[in-house]
């Protein structure tokens, strides 16, 4: 029995040994010069090769998660490219974590492919040198210190473990290092879940809701890094659905409700794509008088304050019009479609519980 | 910011990747960072220490009977047979593998946590993102979990030992604790303790759920031994004669019988068959844990 167990035992050794050495063959290829591999990390401005750009690249291509009969994700397609912050939007339930975790390889999609740089995830050759992830606040063991969570993560990796000191720094934990993950608030938990995103110093980086439980200033801390990783050539996909943050924050979005496309594009062509009109709201102590100047086109709708929202008129035509009645103004504010109006539009009447 | 793209220790890093031995390192950090397994050191250091105690109190009974029911004679003979050079070591080996028993329980559920924690304390999204090829993590928790079984075999073996040689020499008998029959006894335990901490590894790749294992895990072990009666029962009503030998497909029997010297129980089998058996269920249980794990979701 002896021997049987030692030929269990040395069975297995073994077959980890060829996987391990079949990893190694493959960095020996890439460093050779067959292809741009880490080694050759050049972040350090905004211009990115062409090479590095499809590297980054993140497509997803009719992607489609089932439970039980119940589509979390429908047949969905994006594609997320470096050097900018893409923001992934939804009401809750809309399918973004599943979403995530297919690109991940934690979550086994029922049709479609995620890749990264052309590459499914699980095919990558030192993923977390590749991309970095920050899944969700409470990964990590409560009774383990921030610094062991990050060392165990750098031993997997084969990465140095000094390199968790390095971005505990940059996180602005390396006080809080030794405490254990039970001690730290909601926000040190999303620090922590960064500083491990960043340990393979990757090109690319998925957060989901990273900016969930921060205080002000941490949400300007995450703004400002996310910014500059992005600035510094890398893809940043960042789950959310806090409008206002991603307004401030993204380049590009894209937009899901009931795990299915509502938009993509950037900030801009999502908000100008809208058919929610742009309206001026205006205050006036005579509004039928200036109902009657404005002419057919124009709609007046009362607000509840004592304001009325005009829409069919822009606000030179409304102020030209006051003049030459003599009607009296008293505001006059051109309010445009805002990300959240575009966002409440696009996922209207898809709810979040199916 | 520019911090960003400078690291000195991924510029001074080597070769860096996933291996074999660093992911089975970084298993060993994992159980060392955190108190439970530390815990289950202690618990199982006690337990050791008190049936190293009741051992030692029925040996020293055996050597010198006090009068009681039996006849002196009775009693003079047990002593001798007790002080004769067999019965010696019979007594050594029986305290240096004592608490063996309870010792198999802390490798089994100390196994079986290794994989559930990861889902129970939510870092399993991390450890499969760092590492996506799961066979490879599971076989690495597979090589802790055995480590932690040979760990628990070597620390109570050297605390047997220095207790038995302590024991013996207090006793005025002497015995060779490197003898074969307590070597043999010493190294089928290490199998036996080195078994059951991958066969808790299994059961919790399995089941996944960390309650549902530690209580499948003691289920398993505690109700093994009612397979006894239940074959007893059978072979009374069936009289079937491999009844009496049938309870060693029960995993706790299996590894009893795998590690007396004698026949574990009445009918009981050679000690290979519960070798094989113990073997057969724990290589069973690791290919279905690797298998489930490669084919689940991680939410």
């Amino acid at each position: 029995m002896v021997v049987l167990l030692a030929v269990v035992v040395i069975g297995g050794l073994v077959l980890l040994a060829r996987r391990g050495r079949g990893g190694t063959r493959t960095d020996r290829a890439r460093t050779d010069g067959t292809g741009p591999g880490l080694d050759d990390r050049p972040f350090g401005g905004r211009r990115v090769s062409p090479a590095l750009m499809s590297q980054g690249r993140i497509d997803v291509r009719g992607l489609t998660k089932e439970y039980r009969g119940v589509r979390a994700v429908d047949d969905l397609s994006f594609t997320v490219e470096p050097g900018r912050v893409t923001g992934f939007l939804g009401p809750n339930g809309a399918g973004k974590t599943t979403t995530l975790r297919m690109l991940l390889d934690l979550v086994e999609p029922t049709a479609g492919t995620a890749t990264i740089g052309g590459v499914r995830y699980a095919d990558l050759d030192q993923p977390i040198r590749r991309v970095g992830a920050v899944l969700e606040a409470g990964a990590a063991h409560k009774d383990r210190t921030g610094r062991d969570h990050l060392r165990i993560v750098c031993q997997s990796a084969g990465i140095p473990l000094a390199r968790a000191d390095e971005v505990l720094e940059l996180v602005g934990l390396g006080v809080a290092a030794k405490r254990t993950f039970r001690g730290y608030s909601l926000g040190m938990r999303q620090r922590l879940g960064v500083a491990a995103a960043l340990l393979g110093d990757p090109q690319v980086l998925i957060l989901d809701e990273p900016a969930n439980g921060l205080d002000p200033e941490g949400i300007r801390w995450m703004r400002d890094l996310l910014r500059t990783l992005a600035a510094q050539g890398r893809t940043v996909l960042v789950s959310s659905h806090l409008l206002g943050e991603m307004a401030q924050l993204a380049d590009d979005l894209v937009i899901v409700a009931a795990g299915r496309l509502a938009a993509q594009g950037t900030v801009a062509s999502v908000i100008g794509s809208m058919t929610y009109p742009s309206r001026t709201l205006v205050r006036t102590p005579e509004p039928e008088k200036l109902a009657a100047v404005l002419g057919r086109g124009a709609v007046i709708t009362p607000g509840g304050d004592g304001g009325a929202y005009v829409t069919g008129a822009d606000a030179a035509a409304i102020g030209d019009a006051a003049l030459r009645a003599g009607v009296a103004i008293h505001q006059l504010v051109t309010q445009l479609p805002d990300l959240e109006a575009a966002f409440l539009e696009l996922t209207a009447g898809k709810a979040a519980i199916r | 910011m520019t911090a960003l793209l400078d690291s000195a220790a991924l510029d001074q890093a080597g070769d860096t990747g996933t291996t074999p031995i660093r992911l089975v390192r970084a298993e060993f950090m994992k159980l060392r960072s955190t108190s439970a397994g530390w815990a289950f050191l202690a618990g199982f250091i006690v337990f050791t220490a008190m049936a190293l105690a009741i051992s030692g109190f029925g040996s020293h009974h055996e050597l010198y009977p006090e009068p009681g029911l039996a006849s002196r004679a009775q009693e003079l003979a047990q002593a001798a047979q007790a002080h004769s050079p067999a019965g010696v070591a019979a007594i050594a080996a029986g305290m240096m593998t004592s608490g063996q028993r309870i010792g198999f329980i802390f490798a089994l559920l100390l196994g079986a946590l290794v994989l559930t924690s990861e889902f129970a304390n939510q870092t399993a999204a991390v450890t499969f993102v760092t590492v996506p090829r799961r066979t490879t993590v599971v076989m690495a928790k597979v090589a802790a979990a055995a480590c932690c079984g040979g760990l628990f075999w070597l620390v109570g073996t050297v605390i047997a030992a220095v207790t038995t040689t302590l024991f013996l020499y207090s006793q005025h008998v002497s015995a060779s604790l490197a003898g074969w029959a307590v070597t043999r006894s010493v190294l089928l335990n290490l199998l036996a303790f080195v078994a059951w901490g991958i066969f808790g590894l299994g059961l919790g790749a399995v089941l996944r759920n960390q309650m549902a294992s530690v209580i499948g895990a003691l289920a398993v072990y505690a109700g093994s031994f009612g397979a006894e009666l239940v074959f007893t029962a059978l072979y009374n009503l069936f009289h079937q004669g491999w009844m009496l030998g049938a309870p060693v497909i029960a995993p706790a029997v299996a590894s009893e019988v795998m590690i007396t010297s004698g026949p574990a129980f009445p009918y009981a089998p050679p000690g290979w068959v519960g070798g094989v058996i113990m073997i057969g269920y724990t290589v069973a249980l690791v290919a279905g844990g690797i298998a489930l794990t490669n084919r689940r979701d991680v939410i």
